[in-house]
Formats: C-alpha cells, structure tokens, sequence
C-alpha cells in the first residue's frame, strides 16, 4: 500500500508545491493552470501506462515486459515475477505429465483411456497394434465404433471387475488378445490389453493332448475287453476261432505298449537335466543300418538308396538312431508301393544334413508347421491303419533339439516330402583329406 | 460430446447413437461372414445355425436403426451433414442387412455341400479367400465410416476389382473342374453360389463406401466412371 500512496502524496505535494511557486510569481491563475497541467501530464502518462499494460496482457508470452516507472514498474515486476512462477510450475507439470505418458507408452500392455462416455482420450502404442486403434487420430471417437465385436459393447458396457474378453483380430488370424476393462476416477475406464497368443496355444496343446492319449489308450483296450467279454460268456469256444481272437488281442496290446512306450520316451527326452549322451560315431554305418531296416519294413516295394558323404557325429547314438530310423519309417509308411526313398547324408555350409527323400503322398503346406505335434494326424483313418503312434515325429524333434540340430520339412503334396535334419558344425568332423 | 455443435444435447447424442448402431450392426455382420466362410472351409453345423440366428439379430437392428433415423427426422428436421448422414445411414442399413443375407446363403450352401457327403471340394481354399478379402473390405469400410476417412473409402471402392476379378478366376477353374468329371456339377454349383455371394459382399461394401464419401463430402459418387476404369460400374442392382 504505501508504495503506491506515499509516492501519490509526495507527488500531490510537489503539485501543490509547483502550483504555489507559479501562484506567488505570476498570479494565482498561473498557478492553478500550472497545477492542472502537472495533473494533467500526470493522468496522460497513467493512461499511457495503462494502455502498455492492457496490451502486454493480451500476449503477455510473447513481448518483452513494458518499461515502467514508479508504482506502475513495480506492478509490472510483480507481474513478471507471477508470470515467471507460472511458467515454471507449468514446465513441472508437463514434464511430469510427459514422464507419466512414457511410462505409460513404455508399458507391454496395450492401454486405452476412455471418457465417461467411452469415447477414446489416450492410449499407447501397444494398444494402437493390438486392438488395430491410431491413436491421435481415433481420440474422441466411440471405441466401441472401432472395435465392433458384437460382444465387446456389452462388455465395456459393464465394465465388471476381473472379467476379461479373448479379443481374436480378424484381420491377424491366430491371435488372440485378453482385454480388461477398468473403471477408475470419475465414470472413466482403462482398457488394457495383452497378447495371450502363447498361452492360449499352450493350453490348447496340453487339453489336445489329454484327449489324444486317453482317446489312443482307448481304442484297443476297447477292442481287448469286447474279447474278454465274449470269452467270459462263451467260455469254450471253437479253439480256431479262440486263437484268432488272443492274436487279435495280443496285436492290440501290443500297440498300447508301443504307444506307452513312446510317451515314456518323449517324457524322457523332455527332461532337461539328463543330457544325451555325447559320444563320436560313424554317420555311415547308422544310415546303413537303417537303410537295412527299411528295406525290411517296405518288404521289396520300395527302392530304397543312401547316398553317404563319410563323416563323424558327435551326439547319442541311440536317440539320434532312433530319430533317423523314426523319419525312415514313415517315408516307407507313406510313399505308395513303387515309390523310390533316398536316404541321405550331406555338408551344407559346414552343417551336416541328414535327409529322407521319398516320392509319397506328400503333406498339404497347412499341417506342415503342426507335423510335429503330439498326435496330430493329417488323415486321421490313414496314419493308424499304417501302425503309427502319432508320437514320431514329435519324438525326432525332441531328440534333434537336445543335439541343437533343426528339422527342415520340404512338401508338394502328390511329389513327395523331404525331411531333413540339420546338425550345427560342432558335431560334425568332415570326411579326412 | 467429441463434435458438439447442437445446442440440443439429446440431439447430438441422437446422431451419435444412430452411428453407433449401424457400426454394431456392421460388427455383427462381419463376425456373420467370417462364421458363413468358417462353415464353408470346415463343415460345423452348429456355427451355420449360428448364422443363421445372427441374421435374426441383424434384421432387428435393421429396423430399430430405420425406426431411429425417421425419429429424427420427425423431431429435429436435420439439415447439412445431418441430413447427409441420416440419408446414408438408411441406405448403409439396407446394404448391411443384403451383406448378412449374403451371408446366410453361404452358410445354407455350405450345408448343401457337406449334406452330399463330399470331403473334397474344389477350389475351397480360393473361395475363402476371396472372402476373406470380402470380409477385410467391409471391415475397412466400416473403419472409414467411423473414422469419417473418405480418401480410405475412395481407395476401398477401387478395390472392389479384385474381388470381382477373384470370383471369374473361381467360375473359369470350376467350369474345367466340371469338365473332367460331371459328377461334381451340383457340388461346384453350389460353390458358384457361394462365389457369387461373395462377390455381392465386396459389392455392398463399396456401395457403403460411397456412403461413406456422400456423408463427408456430399458429393455422390455413384455411377460414376472413374478415369482408368473405362466402364461405369457400382449402385445396387
């Protein structure tokens, strides 16, 4: 207060002061008229001042701050000074603000942020591939306009606490997105979305293949116990007919333990703790070896060759035998009578490949990526009268995977189909000289 | 309110719900054509009478969203662009609605086919993805609606070609698939049918397109020949 004030009255005072002199030396209307012209000066340079002030608050961001004197430099100080403080809070705020937002766009999980009245306010990255959004763009619009799953209105509609919704994008088929609907503050909610792609499939696998070996245990003792009942009912039969049926039962016993035998293997293969066993053997006498045994199987329908470039592997025998006579087996198995096979072992850029070539059916590109499930079957009536198990070729793979090799599988159905088995250069000592 | 420009709130949110709606009735119409191609490629009889109730709950919303449209006109006497997009929307119905019937008529063929006990049938995998195409269209179309994004819609109706160039490849395989073995003639009529709904979705969906463009822009792009074209094409027939 007195800043202003005691100024005004120093001022008024020099006026009047002003005014007597001139009343004294030229009379007293002089001195009035003096008085009123200092006055009169005083108001113009107030309203000039104040027009400076009216100015600089219309864009006060941007022209320099006006000069000033007396009170009004002062209020113009304090305004700066306001200004200043402002600014700076203002500089906090969004640096928060944008350390929130990065953290946000930072998050693995797609996050939408929606309005009382779901309409979209913000969302991340993530969310923009996930659910198909783009962000600036799409802010303000109804997300239930952009996701139009019939049941995703009804959905975020209720928005319940720990529902979530399986979202399948159709326009990326196979994969699968849970979304979640969280209402927070005021009637907003946040939707958040992650990729279950994985899971899903995981849980698909393991609920596939309950089904499977229950389904596969089945079959025969199915066939088993028809027999038992019928011997208990008719306890002496005709003893021809009675040998028919123990063979019958003896066959399909013998297939349960096959296949038992099998998934004891997988299981064991699949325990990470017990390594193969690393031991340098020749790849030529294993291939011939099998050769041997699928010219036994095909029983002289199919022309079966090798072609051996010599060389040593490193790795289990056993298990990598039964991988290589697993793939043999199934090309005799699926290559019609008078199809040629060509078992065969190569360098390929210093990896050695062990291949089987036949001139079967050949596999359609669909089940190609799914040959090595447990128990999947491109025709299923096919592959059982043909005396597999469905376990093979997962069995291959397993084994492969403990020696780091891959298995490369190549088909034009009604050609043929190559299955290789790429071994990494570290097992493989080349041919000498 | 994201566009308030009403000084009627309720009117505002009239429009909106009427957009709303018609973007729901496409949702369910295009979860119906991926469930009718689903039925095509795997035979499930539970999802084609799932399609079938489907078109049910779309014939309702037909006639809910038209009941919608005429309210509006009747309270507000909408003028501008809310004309424009009362106007389109009742049109966008009426090819939504056609689009699930499309629908329907692949489902009731698929189920012809897998009745007749045929386990092979030509040319399957060229038929649905030519609906897969169909179904990515109507999808884009009904993105551009809610996005109000004429230059996508523009690029959509351009791309109702392939679809229509996908169908005559189909047709001109099954004439010869016929040819070699008379026996399938009912098998690859049916598919025919299938083939030609399919076409028929791409065509609604462009008529949504021009839709689409009619509500931004006003301009009616209808029965227009576009340079490079050559024929005039589009508008239902």
């Amino acid at each position: 207060m007195p800043s202003v004030w005691i100024p005004l009255l120093i001022r008024l005072a020099a006026v009047a002061a002003g005014g007597l002199v001139a009343g004294a030396l030229f009379g007293s209307v002089a001195g009035a008229l003096t008085a009123a012209a200092i006055l009169l000066l005083m108001l113009l340079s107030h309203t000039a001042h104040l027009a400076r002030l009216q100015r600089w608050l219309k864009a006060p961001e941007q022209r320099e701050i006006p000069d000033a004197w007396g009170a009004w430099g002062n209020v113009f100080v304090d305004l700066y000074r306001m200004l200043r403080r402002e600014h700076k809070a203002r500089a906090r705020i969004e640096a928060d603000l944008e350390v929130f937002s990065q953290a946000a766009e930072a998050s693995p999980d797609g996050l939408v942020f929606l309005d009382n009245e779901d309409h979209i306010v913000w969302c991340n990255r993530v969310a923009e591939q996930q659910l198909g959004l783009r962000g600036e763009r799409d802010v303000g619009l109804l997300v239930t306009n952009l996701i139009r799953l019939p049941r995703f209105a009804e959905f975020i509609a209720n928005a319940r606490e720990g529902e979530s919704l399986q979202y399948r994008p159709p326009d990326r088929k196979g994969r699968v997105f849970s979304i979640e609907a969280i209402r927070f503050g005021r009637d907003r909610k946040l939707l958040v979305s992650f990729d279950v792609t994985q899971i899903e499939k995981a849980e698909t696998v393991r609920r596939d293949f309950v089904a499977n070996v229950s389904h596969e245990l089945r079959t025969p003792l199915t066939v088993i116990s028809g027999f038992i009942e019928h011997m208990v009912e008719d306890p002496a039969p005709d003893p021809a007919e009675s040998k028919h049926q123990l063979v019958m039962m003896d066959e399909q016993a013998r297939r349960m333990l096959h296949l038992v035998d099998d998934l004891l293997t997988l299981s064991r293969l699949e325990d990470e703790t017990q390594l193969p066993r690393e031991e340098e053997f020749d790849v030529r006498d294993l291939i011939f070896d099998i050769s041997a045994e699928g010219r036994r199987l095909s029983g002289g329908r199919h022309s079966i060759t090798c072609e051996v470039v010599p060389a040593l592997l490193k790795g289990s025998r056993e298990e990598l035998r039964s991988a290589f006579s697993n793939l043999a087996t199934n090309a005799v198995r699926y290559t019609p009578e008078g199809g040629r096979i060509l078992l065969r072992w190569q360098m390929r850029e210093g990896k050695g490949v062990f291949s089987v070539e036949d001139s079967g059916i050949g596999i359609p590109e669909e089940h190609i990526p799914r040959l090595t499930e447990r128990f999947y079957r491109v025709d299923r009536g096919r592959s059982r009268e043909s005396g597999g198990t469905g376990l093979g070729l997962s069995i291959v793979k397993h084994i492969l995977l403990r020696h780091q090799a891959s298995l490369e599988i190549a088909s034009v159905p009604g050609v043929g189909s190559t299955f290789s088995a790429v071994f990494p250069t570290w097992r493989v000592t080349p041919p000498q000289g | 309110m994201p566009h308030s420009e009403h000084l009627s709130k309720q009117y505002d949110s009239d429009l909106e719900d009427i957009r709303s709606r018609v973007l729901q009735m496409g949702g369910l119409v295009e979860a119906q054509i991926l469930a009718a191609i689903e039925c095509f490629g795997s035979g499930n009889y539970d999802l084609m009478a799932q399609v079938t109730d489907t078109d049910r709950r779309v014939n309702s919303y037909e006639i809910e969203i038209d009941d919608a449209c005429a309210h509006v006109i009747a309270k507000r006497q909408p003028a501008a662009g809310d004309l424009r997009l009362i106007m389109a929307v009742s049109k966008i119905v009426t090819d939504l609605e056609r689009t699930g019937d499309e629908a329907e008529k692949i489902a009731r063929m698929a189920k012809n086919i897998y009745d007749r006990g045929r386990l092979q049938i030509p040319r399957s995998a060229d038929v649905r993805h030519a609906g897969n195409l169909a179904v990515a269209m109507l999808r884009r179309v009904l993105d551009a609606m809610a996005r109000l994004d004429a230059a996508e819609a523009e690029r959509i109706i351009d791309e109702d070609a392939a679809i229509d160039d996908e169908f005559r490849g189909i047709v001109r395989q099954l004439v010869t698939f016929v040819m070699e073995d008379p026996r399938t003639i009912s098998t690859v009529l049916d598919i025919v049918w299938i083939a030609k709904a399919i076409e028929r979705i791409g065509d609604h969906a462009k008529n949504i397109a021009e839709q689409v463009i009619y509500i931004v822009h006003g301009t009616d792009v209808r029965h227009t020949v576009k340079e490079g074209h050559g024929e005039p094409d589009g508008g239902p027939q």
